[in-house]
């Protein structure tokens, strides 16, 4: 029964949305609040317990007994390093915040949104805890459901035509990283062919990630990483999203609700970066440095168009929306300079964007419900409104900004001097990018400022400015200023953020072990293909 | 810059500096903790929404123990320490660790800047404390905030042992910059000038952040005392001989030309005035602007790694001078006339860095943070007196008023010196200093650099006395400024003189004023312990040579004497003796067809901010537009929707199957189980083509 411990983290969110069905609609934000709360306390303590957090090892390895698919290699395994549990740390955290942060935003059909809710909780843990291909698509796509029925019932005005291209536009994405995986287990399966007495054979398949990530590593040929490598690609890249792959993120975004649009830019995106963390890298060392510059080419790309974009935005959650794509262009930065400052900064943007844009999606859903406007055309100088909330919306944009001393700052000098020193002669971990990749990548800091101090400069400050209020959705109006709950939302997020801006040391070291592991390949990998270009060269 | 010159350089670069190898006292960090506690004091008084002055008081006191501290730190000093708080940074790989921790790296470069910066920043707290008291239980808890954070990131930035520290304290005081110049946050022209200084200040930051990376890339470290071991010992990689370590002193450059408003980023300087007017004092005059100086000191043994980097710091920081002081002559808001004063001035400041007398520099910046915090102080009291009244047209004959002696007076001693009059000035010393050096100093064009500075002094010295000759002398008048309060709305305005804090602030700082004229040795002193003394040999050799004219430092006193007392000569006859005249002097040239453009090109600044608008902005701006509807109709609409489409369209093509005859629809069945049969069995040959083609050789 090893295996209940991980499992539970699915099972207890499951089991609160089987509760829900059950139970009287005024009960269900309790119950959503309880089940994600235990969970949350639950996942402390496996974190707590964790005794790989030094050492890159996995640990919480376990499977789910006689489901009835081990002869085709397909298990319910579990298993977790120090990456995957930080990524669970991070859901578990924001899942309950968004339950208490929805308590008076909805009103309509509640026992289905917060069953949701739940449901999408198990899925995206799933995909942190998974060890076995098939387990982790599943939990991968899984997750779309949920965020699917999330945006087109409790969405905005244009929420059919934003939820369909959300669904469609990531499930082509990841169907082709599936066709890119199975082809692995594929070519596993029948290099690993058992041959039998009599003369035939049989495939003898495993699903297992360990298992073919090595075997990927070890075996495939550079034709064939890179044609994995772009499948893979198609489904991540979706999910980052990068330039041009995005145009689903700022429809989504706008239309979901408040609590849709935290989840998605805190967590759905970073399944797409913990995907390149989980597979690409390790699994296709060969291609992904000859591919490098190419990706790094895409996310700079990224960084700058979307940061224009951003900075001539009228909606509020377009542009954090686009902001989103902008920063983890960063993100995925990091991960191909392929060295540990680089991987560092990386993983750490994943847990800071997932805090920082999560709690500006939260304050602009907060404007949302008292005025039914997220225009900035007619919002403007809240701070006279409602100076709380001021603080906090300069607070987070501050973090976003990558203001020294709170957490953006720190991930992003990581990501940009690891792509600095990403140079293929450098001499302990070279690489393939280098200075002028980090220059222009830094614009974005300067785009960064430009964007998110136009948008605080209107909406917080300058004269006051609001909508003619319609009257809310729901019967009972919230006060001018955010009420206690809206703070407790906010403050674990705030204290976070000042607390990794200050200290990203334990998190870098949990990492450490972690992130040079899954680098072993590449300093001798570039030194040969650089080798081989001076060759040819 | 080629290794033969590198090599003729090391001599220079091994001048010895001590490099710190000891721990300081701990009780240190405190200088850093009291301004935070104090933050998170003036925090909890604007959360509690305290009505009375107790931040303030707060600011004050933790501010004044952050300042003794300092000032123990000093006496106790013997050789440079590093002191270290906390860890921040400190991730390690193979046998490598990139480090950075909340630590002080103090020597005397670190100690002459605290001791201004901690000193000032208390009496100017002290100050605030009464200037902002009509804003007691609204803004007061939130300014005093600003202010504490500012000089815990001040702090930081000046006591940092490595870069990425000097880097948080950098954008730090930048941003208490954004936050303080935005204080009156209603007011659109605020906030627009808070995001421009934030913004521009951010392009200086990108090139500090690469200047970062570079030398982490380059030496291994980023922590100074090994940085300064390496460079001392000429060790660093070989491929650092090469480009990158010499891109290091104009990124640099470019920082501190951001935060220290050189050109050609010197543009959100005049607009920071939007702030209250003791952060201009403070922040936009006496300190953080500075910053970029202390950069260039601390840094200063990377700076000499190529050689036409220090010509450049020159040449831009004496054309800054001669440029903002042109814009100042025609100027009317005398917050902005000093404004542009402090922008030249740190342009004699980088000229001094340049010309590697980074003491000259160094006395300059100290004795600039004097005079020219008593001159905003002062223009403060008056903005305070008068309703907000700024402009030097409306108001005059200030020292014959009732209550303004000491505010009159306290402006003309710095007046004085800020325009260099001789002897009884600190003005006059520290400038001299670095105009002596522009004319004894060999490099290109470094004459002509000494008169364009020769020249400043003279616009200088009659840009200051306008002010002083229009609002503190001649009759009697004045127009109240639009921010009457309550008080004034009925009847008659009337002035209301600064009480006794104000009075005593503009005194304290006067003397100091005074006594900074006699410690030019000591600031010499100072800096020659210090990271920057690697430009102190170069000094030395230009001393050879005989004969009075041929030294300029026997010279310089008289010449720029004489200058500054013609400038203020000019001043006294345009503004107080025939006021007129200035007006038929500008009518004059308005009238000449030929020189119509230049009063109306330096009253417009130059209109540098509108090239920079139509250049720079204007187009990004038009891009963010075209991106955005490019991103919106074509790639999502057209590009996105229509790959969605194929499927349809493909559909669309087996749509008469779908007719509702029921022969048809056995047909299609029969014809499906035979293209899933031929599938079956042409699969496998189908995917050993497939794996053939995809997979090339193992």
């Amino acid at each position: 029964m090893t295996w209940l411990w991980p499992a539970l983290l699915l099972l207890v969110p499951l089991a609160g949305a089987v509760a829900i069905m059950f139970a009287p609609a005024r009960q269900a934000k309790w119950i959503a609040l309880l089940a994600t709360t235990i969970t949350f306390v639950h996942s402390v303590i496996v974190a707590v317990a964790f005794e790989h957090w030094h050492d890159g090892g996995f640990d919480l390895e376990a499977v789910v007994p006689s489901l009835g698919m081990e002869s085709m290699g397909i298990a319910v395994r579990f298993g977790a390093d120090s990456v995957s549990l930080l990524l669970v740390l991070l859901t578990t955290l924001l899942v309950p915040l968004c339950v208490w942060g929805s308590f008076s935003a909805i009103s309509r059909r509640v026992k289905e949104y917060y069953g949701w809710l739940l449901v999408i909780e198990a899925a995206m843990v799933g995909v942190f805890l998974a060890r076995d291909v098939i387990f982790f698509y599943v939990c991968f796509e899984f997750t779309l459901i949920p965020m699917y029925f999330l945006i087109a019932i409790w969405g905005s005005s244009n929420r059919s035509r934003a939820c369909i291209k959300f669904f469609l536009f990531t499930f082509t994405g990841s169907l082709i990283a599936l066709a890119g995986l199975l082809y692995v287990a594929w070519q596993y399966a029948e290099i690993n062919a058992v041959f039998e007495p009599g003369g035939g054979s049989h495939l003898s398949w495993t699903f297992d990630i360990a298992t073919l990530t090595s075997f990927a590593a070890g075996t495939l040929s550079a034709s064939e990483q890179r044609w994995v490598l772009v499948a893979l690609m198609a489904g991540f890249a979706v999910k980052v999203p990068l330039f041009p792959l995005h145009t689903w993120l700022p429809l989504a975004h706008t239309e979901a609700p408040a609590a849709g649009s935290v989840l998605l830019a805190g967590v759905l995106l970073k399944l797409g970066t913990y995907g390149l963390y989980r597979f690409v890298l390790p699994m296709v060392p060969v291609a992904v440095v000859e591919y490098a510059p190419v990706i790094a080419v895409i996310s700079i790309i990224g960084i700058l168009y979307a940061a224009l974009i951003c900075w001539v935005q009228d909606d509020l959650k377009r542009l954090v929306a686009y902001s989103s794509v902008s920063h983890l262009g960063f993100c995925v930065l990091g991960l191909v300079a392929l060295n540990p400052l680089g991987a560092q900064g990386a993983v750490l943007y994943m847990i800071n964007h997932g805090l920082s844009t999560g709690a500006l999606f939260f304050l602009i859903g907060m404007i949302y419900e008292r005025y039914h406007s997220r225009d900035m055309a007619e919002l403007g100088g809240l701070a006279a409104r409602m100076p709380v909330w001021g603080f906090f919306m300069v607070f987070f944009t501050l973090a976003s900004v990558g203001l020294p001393g709170l957490n953006g700052f720190v991930s992003e000098m990581l990501c940009l001097i690891g792509t600095f020193t990403a140079s293929a002669t450098a001499e302990v971990y070279p690489g393939r990018l280098g200075p002028w990749y980090a220059a222009a990548a830094g614009v974005g800091m300067i785009f960064a400022a430009m964007y998110l101090l136009m948008m605080v400069g209107k909406v917080v400050f300058g004269p006051l400015k609001e909508p003619v209020v319609r009257e809310p959705a729901q019967g009972r109006a919230l006060p001018p200023d955010l009420c206690w709950r809206e703070i407790g939302v906010l403050i674990p997020l705030a204290v976070l953020c000042l607390y990794l801006g200050f200290q990203p040391k334990p998190v870098t070291d949990a990492a450490a072990g972690s992130i040079e592991t899954m680098l072993s390949a590449y300093p001798q990998e570039v030194r040969r293909y650089v080798a081989r270009e001076s060759a040819d060269g | 810059m080629t290794l033969a010159t590198l090599a003729m350089l090391a001599p220079r670069l091994a001048h010895e500096f001590p490099v710190a190898d000891a721990a300081g006292p701990e009780w240190a960090a405190w200088i850093l903790w009291l301004p935070a506690l104090s933050t998170v004091l003036c925090g909890m008084c604007a959360a509690l929404r305290v009505r009375n002055k107790l931040p303030a008081w707060i600011t004050v006191s933790l501010l004044s123990g952050s300042f003794i501290l300092t000032a123990m730190l000093f006496a106790g000093y013997e050789q440079p320490v590093t002191i270290h708080l906390v860890d921040w940074f400190g991730i390690t790989w193979s046998d490598t660790t990139f480090v950075a921790n909340f630590a002080f790296y103090v020597d005397r470069l670190t100690l002459l800047w605290m001791l201004f910066v901690t000193g000032l920043g208390t009496l100017i707290a002290l100050y605030a404390g009464e200037y902002m008291e009509g804003d007691v239980g609204a803004g007061y808890s939130r300014f005093f905030a600003g202010i504490s954070v500012f000089l815990f990131a001040m702090t930081a930035l000046v006591m940092a042992d490595n870069l990425l520290m000097l880097y948080l304290g950098w954008e730090g005081v930048g941003f208490a910059s954004y936050w303080l110049i935005g204080y009156y946050y209603r007011k659109p022209s605020a906030v627009a000038a808070a995001k421009k200084a934030f913004i521009v200040n951010r392009i200086g930051d990108l090139g500090l952040a690469l200047a970062v990376y570079l030398t982490w890339h380059a030496f291994g470290t980023v922590q100074y005392a090994e940085l300064f071991a390496a460079v001392q010992a000429n060790d660093f990689s070989a491929e650092a001989g090469g480009w990158s370590v010499q891109a290091i002193p104009f990124l640099l450059m470019l920082a501190a030309f951001g935060k220290s408003a050189q050109l050609p980023l010197y543009v959100w300087l005049p607009d920071a005035m939007e702030g209250p007017t003791p952060v201009s004092a403070l922040i936009h005059a006496a300190t953080m602007v500075t910053a970029g100086v202390f950069l260039l000191c601390r840094m200063f043994p990377l700076m000499v790694l190529n050689e036409l980097a220090l010509p450049v710091v020159a040449w831009v920081g004496g054309l800054t001078a001669l440029f903002a002081a042109s814009i100042a002559m025609a100027q009317h808001d005398i917050k902005r006339i000093f404004a542009y004063s402090t922008i030249s001035q740190l342009g004699y400041m980088f000229l001094g860095v340049g010309l590697f007398t980074t003491a000259g520099a160094a006395y300059h910046v100290f004795t600039h943070a004097f005079f020219k915090a008593v001159l905003f102080l002062t223009a403060g009291a008056v903005m305070h007196g008068f309703a907000g009244q700024i402009d030097l047209r409306k108001v005059s004959g200030l020292r014959h008023m009732p209550g303004w002696r000491v505010t009159s007076y306290t402006m003309l001693y710095a007046c004085m010196c800020l325009a260099g009059v001789p002897l009884v000035t600190n003005g006059f010393w520290s400038k001299d200093a670095i105009m002596a050096e522009a004319f004894a100093a060999v490099g290109p064009g470094y004459t002509a650099l000494a008169i364009i500075a020769l020249v400043t002094a003279l616009l200088t010295a009659y840009y200051t006395f306008r002010v002083w000759f229009r609002v503190c002398a001649g009759p009697v008048h004045y127009e109240p400024g639009l921010e009457q309060h309550g008080d004034a709305a009925g009847g008659a305005f009337h002035p209301r003189p600064p009480r006794l804090v104000i009075n005593l602030v503009l005194l304290t700082i006067s003397a100091g004023a005074v006594a900074s004229i006699f410690c030019a040795e000591w600031i010499n002193g100072m800096i020659e312990g210090s990271t920057a003394a690697g430009g102190l040999p170069a000094v030395h050799e230009a001393h050879e040579g005989a004969g009075v004219w041929s030294d300029p430092h026997a010279w310089m006193p008289y010449v720029a004497g004489a200058v500054g007392l013609v400038g203020i000569a000019i001043a006294w006859y345009l503004h107080l003796a025939n006021r007129t005249a200035a007006d038929d002097l500008k009518r004059a040239l308005q009238g000449n067809v030929v020189s119509a453009w230049l009063p109306r090109a330096m009253e417009n600044k130059w209109y540098v901010d509108e090239l920079y608008h139509g250049l720079i902005r204007a187009p990004l701006w038009l891009l963010g537009h075209i991106l955005n509807l490019l991103d919106r109709y074509v790639l999502d609409m057209v590009i996105v929707d229509g790959v969605a489409r194929i499927p349809r369209m493909l559909g669309r093509g087996f749509q008469p199957l779908a007719n509702g005859v029921l022969q048809s629809y056995a047909v299609s069945m029969v014809g499906g189980v035979a293209l899933i049969a031929i599938l079956v069995f042409v699969m496998p040959e189908f995917l050993e083509m497939l794996n053939g083609w995809i997979g090339g050789a193992r």
